[in-house]
């Protein structure tokens, strides 16, 4: 399962409108319920917000990826909200977080969840690529990049 | 001549295309006679290296690895009912590693003669970084690769099978 199967326009939010790192989970995690992803959004956000509890998925350079597994979704998730202002969010470096990229996984669904997972940290390396998703003007702009169309 | 094809093997990854694979190649081992394996990597490598980006917690580590076990022997228990149905018997193998080097290694210790994988992404980035396992074990493997297309002409195939 790659990345770019998981990515479409209706799971991509440019700007988010959240001011700190609680309000950025409820509204990644609304994003996929507005996008008719999942049904449960209490369950799932309960299952984010307690894997963020443990340590925060706030990386270096602007990336955050937030994630859990939950029997309330059968497959995976993904939602992808950019905020090129930056928010706080207890990142590894000190540094505001622009890009967050949410993975919810079934729990007997693991493989395709790593696999997601490791493609999103391979992506982290390129700061070129992560400028170009900070400056994308759209979701459709955001899509195509992930595409690389 | 020899046989056409002697061992082919199925890569299986918990996809459907996968399972589509499966089916696919249950066919064709029943046509032609061929010994037929499933391999299932566990992607250990993946793993670690979310535990090095800290994108994972040490006890995330092992609780993943310890899931994906789980779904790898889920998931080849399943295509060996898949091909018992049908009369072929399926050997399973299930290692963990980098999944592109396993399957290769797989290829090479049973003497696979053909590669059978599911179908890859539609869309094909052209960041390299977007390319998958399975592709790369296509692009290494020195034995032929059959890519299965079509999941409903193939589930059709698999259940007109005798």
């Amino acid at each position: 399962m790659s990345l770019i199967d998981l990515v479409s326009e209706k799971v991509v939010k440019i700007p988010l409108q959240s001011n700190d790192k609680p309000d950025v989970l409820r509204e990644l995690v609304q994003i996929l319920k507005d996008a008719g992803e999942i049904a449960d959004y209490d369950t799932v956000l309960k299952a984010v917000q307690d894997r963020e509890d443990k340590l925060s998925t706030g990386l270096q350079a602007g990336i955050a990826v937030p994630h859990a597994k939950t029997s309330a979704v059968s497959s995976l998730k993904l939602a992808l909200g950019i905020a090129p202002q930056g928010i706080d969010f207890d990142s590894m470096d000190g540094l505001p977080t622009k890009l967050f990229f949410l993975l919810i996984a079934s729990p007997d669904r693991s493989g395709p969840h790593v696999e997601a997972l490791a493609e999103i940290a391979k992506l982290a390396r390129s700061q070129a690529f992560c400028n170009a998703l900070v400056n994308a003007r759209s979701a459709g702009e955001v899509v195509e990049l992930i595409q690389g169309d | 001549m020899s046989s056409l094809i002697r061992k082919i093997m199925v890569y299986i990854d918990g996809t459907e295309q996968s399972v589509t694979a499966a089916q696919y190649a249950i066919c064709l081992a029943a046509a032609t006679g061929a010994d037929l394996f499933a391999c299932y990597v566990v992607n250990t490598r993946a793993v670690e290296d979310l535990l090095k980006a800290r994108i994972f917690l040490a006890d995330e580590q092992l609780e993943y690895e310890h899931d994906m076990e789980a779904d790898a022997e889920r998931y080849l228990n399943y295509v060996n009912e898949l091909g018992l149905k049908k009369g072929v018997p399926v050997t399973k193998i299930q290692s963990k590693g980098s999944v592109h080097k396993e399957i290769i290694d797989a290829i090479n210790a049973n003497d696979v003669d053909l590669l059978v994988i599911g179908e890859v992404s539609h869309i094909r980035s052209r960041r390299d970084e977007f390319y998958d396992e399975a592709e790369r074990a296509m692009r290494s493997a020195a034995c032929s690769v059959l890519i299965v297309k079509d999941a409903d002409r193939v589930w059709e195939m698999y259940e007109s099978l005798g």
